[in-house]
């Protein structure tokens, strides 16, 4: 028991590590006693302060706020969901609030607040429609729910599809929107980083306060209702928190794939079933990675900067290969197929 | 040839050779040829350009027409309906054919990664070798979904897999390459990048009597194909060790159908890029049209598609007229409500039976 109390302790310091590598590390990076000035004073009185203040502190704002939120609405999509593969990209929500913020601003003009309410209310329509597919492909009694992959996949597609053909009927727009839409975390999104982060906190108390519930409910709806858990009204919440937290993520640096599926793979082994402590973990955990994911593709191909959203769905892809590979490919599963 | 019925009480034609064919599924057959004419021709009738069917009997008659309708005729309007008629059939064919394989109503030459591996090594070819031949394009095509295919069938570990595995597979594949993708297209200049997301985006403004030369024997083989194959497909659908049972050589025809639908994807994805969903959506309206099985229903499904893109492409010249709509949204447009509509009238059929 008192291991498991550590894990956060050693998560946090992992996150330490990484944000200290993220913003005194790297190639051209200023030295380190005028970064310090420049975080203590708040004020940069120089050219390297500044690249501190103003670019790499943004960053790893933006890549901790992304990766913390994408992992935690995973690791409770996940256990609500009671599918492996479940996480924000693989159900449409990530491609709805994508279509949503790019449909807003290229038909509607949304201002920068209006945009985030779009990534919202796309993030949870595309969650509604992949269960919409799901239930009209008619394949309910499925045991290890995988038409909701799929159908999470097929929505995922067409959103995208969508997004693309919106994208194109305004080169000049376009233009400005494509790294958004790809999943990018830059210091220039600092901005709605700063008009959205509540959103993020706000799911965040909602799924602790409702963390011992969802405990429950993950050893079986009958078994937590006997212990006295209003079953229905919980899951919906978490989900629609989880879905939210996740939309505004996307809202701020545009989709990021990859943390929200693997980073609760990772808590399972050590941190149990236990909601309380998996959801904290994940957290940083999450955390952790997008900064170290945001630090690679910041110095792997030094001048250029690559987008650390793709770098992501690269990884995810991969992670996704090997998740199904270990659930649905080793023998004995084969076997009971 | 006589009229006859089946065990199930339905009636079909039997040919002397054996063949039987359900009365149903000709029925069908023969409202959406129909349909698919009155739709041409509708189609040649629609557009910016005053000119029609009527114009394009006189035309065809020797009488002159005036230089900006034989233009929209001609070069524009008829292309685009062959072209279109022809690249829907292709990868609803594909569509209805890897369903069977996987068993999976949900399997689209699209979610399986295939379209995304042609689609990935043609953008790789036009970013390195900008003035690469046309037969290069298409063979990059086919080299890029062949070696999807190959992956899969190599991960999945052959053929003892289940059909859900192969999809999710195709998933993980998919989200890889179109990563790759969306890479190529961030780090190309401007122009380059711009063209090649609205080729991506599936249009059929290069449709031209040149590129349906090139198609046309496909589509011829993609008919032999589905005469040949078309059999098997419906041992499919019972599952793998069914097929087994029933003496299918499962070794041999489910890489040759698999390839039949690599094959037919990619030239679609070379002639107007990737139409998303289609592959997905013909069949399953096929199937609520008139229920078939093997060679009938691959029929129906890919007559189904060609119809279902000449109508989006209809669509998208008539209504947005100074815009040009993507066919790809167009499908979107048309196909998504008519496949919520057919489920739905489908669970409800379900529930008066029972």
């Amino acid at each position: 028991m008192r291991r498991r109390a550590l894990l956060p302790a050693v998560l946090s310091l992992l996150l330490l590590a990484a944000l200290g590598l993220h913003l005194f590390l790297g190639r051209d990076a200023p030295p380190v006693t005028e970064a310090l000035t420049a975080l203590s004073r708040g004020e940069a009185g120089s050219y390297d302060q500044s690249v501190v203040l103003f670019q790499r502190l943004p960053r790893a704002l933006i890549a901790i706020y992304a990766g913390a939120m994408t992992a935690a609405a995973g690791c409770v999509l996940q256990g609500l969901v009671r599918n492996p593969l479940a996480s924000p990209s693989t159900l449409g929500i990530n491609s709805g609030a994508t279509l949503a913020v790019i449909a807003g601003v290229f038909l509607l003009d949304l201002g920068l607040e209006a945009q985030g309410f779009a990534a919202l209310v796309g993030a949870v329509g595309g969650f509604l429609a992949s269960l919409a597919v799901t239930r009209l492909a008619g394949r309910n009694n499925d045991p290890r729910g995988l038409s909701l992959i799929l159908s999470g996949a097929l929505v995922s597609m067409l959103l995208v599809g969508t997004t693309n053909a919106l994208m194109l009927s305004d080169p000049m727009r376009r233009a400005d929107f494509l790294s958004w839409v790809s999943g990018n975390v830059n210091h220039v999104y600092i901005d709605r980083l700063y008009a959205f982060w509540w959103i993020g906190v706000l799911c965040l108390l909602i799924l602790g306060a409702l963390s011992r519930a969802l405990t429950l409910i993950l050893l079986g709806s009958e078994k937590a209702a006997s212990a006295g858990v209003n079953v229905r009204p919980v899951s919906t919440l978490a989900l629609a928190a989880a879905v939210v937290g996740a939309g505004s993520a996307v809202a701020i640096c545009g989709p990021i794939g990859f943390i929200g599926l693997v980073v609760p793979h990772l808590v399972r082994p050590f941190a149990g079933a236990n909601v309380a402590l998996a959801l904290p973990c994940c957290l940083l955990l999450g955390a952790g990675i997008s900064l170290l994911a945001d630090f690679g593709a910041r110095e792997a191909f030094h001048p250029y900067v690559l987008h650390t959203g793709l770098v992501m769905d690269l990884l995810g892809g991969l992670a996704f290969a090997m998740i199904v590979k270990r659930f649905y490919l080793s023998p004995a599963v084969r076997d009971q197929a | 040839m006589r009229s006859a019925r089946a065990i199930d009480g339905r009636r079909v034609l039997r040919f002397s050779c054996g063949l039987e064919i359900r009365v149903g599924n000709l029925a069908a057959a023969a409202a959406l040829l129909t349909g698919a004419i009155l739709l041409a021709l509708v189609s040649l009738g629609s557009g910016i350009t005053e000119t029609g069917f009527r114009e394009f009997l006189r035309f065809l008659a020797g009488e002159p027409a005036s230089a900006d309708q034989a233009y929209a005729l001609w070069t524009v309007r008829l292309p685009r309906i062959v072209m279109g008629f022809m690249a829907g059939w292709a990868v609803a064919l594909a569509g209805a054919m890897l369903q069977s394989i996987t068993r999976n109503p949900l399997a689209d030459p699209g979610l399986l990664g295939l379209s995304q591996g042609s689609m990935t090594t043609i953008m790789l070819l036009l970013v390195f070798v900008p003035a690469a031949p046309k037969v290069a394009v298409a063979l990059a095509a086919l080299a890029g979904g062949l070696a999807v295919a190959l992956l899969l069938l190599w991960l999945v570990g052959g053929e003892r897999a289940s059909g859900l595995a192969i999809l999710l597979m195709g998933i993980a594949v998919e989200t890889v390459l179109s990563s790759v993708g969306s890479l190529l297209l961030l780090y190309t200049p401007p122009e380059t990048s711009l063209a090649l997301a609205d080729w991506m985006a599936g249009s059929l403004f290069q449709a031209n009597w040149n590129a349906i030369a090139t198609f046309a024997p496909l589509f011829c083989a993609s008919l032999l194909g589905l005469f040949l194959l078309g059999r098997a497909t419906s041992a499919y659908d019972l599952g793998n060790e069914f097929a087994m049972a029933l003496g299918e050589p499962v070794r041999r025809s489910r890489p040759l159908l698999l390839i039949f639908a690599v094959l037919l994807s990619a030239s679609a994805v070379t002639a107007v890029g990737p139409l998303t969903f289609l592959g997905v959506l013909a069949p399953q309206l096929a199937g609520f049209l008139s229920p078939a099985t093997g060679r009938a229903r691959l029929f129906l499904a890919a007559l189904t598609g060609g119809i279902l893109v000449v109508a989006a492409d209809t669509l998208a010249r008539s209504v947005v007229r100074d815009l040009p709509l993507p066919i790809g949204l167009g499908l979107t447009l048309i196909g998504v409500p008519l496949f919520f509509f057919a489920l739905r009238l489908q669970a409800l059929r379900r529930l008066q039976l029972h």
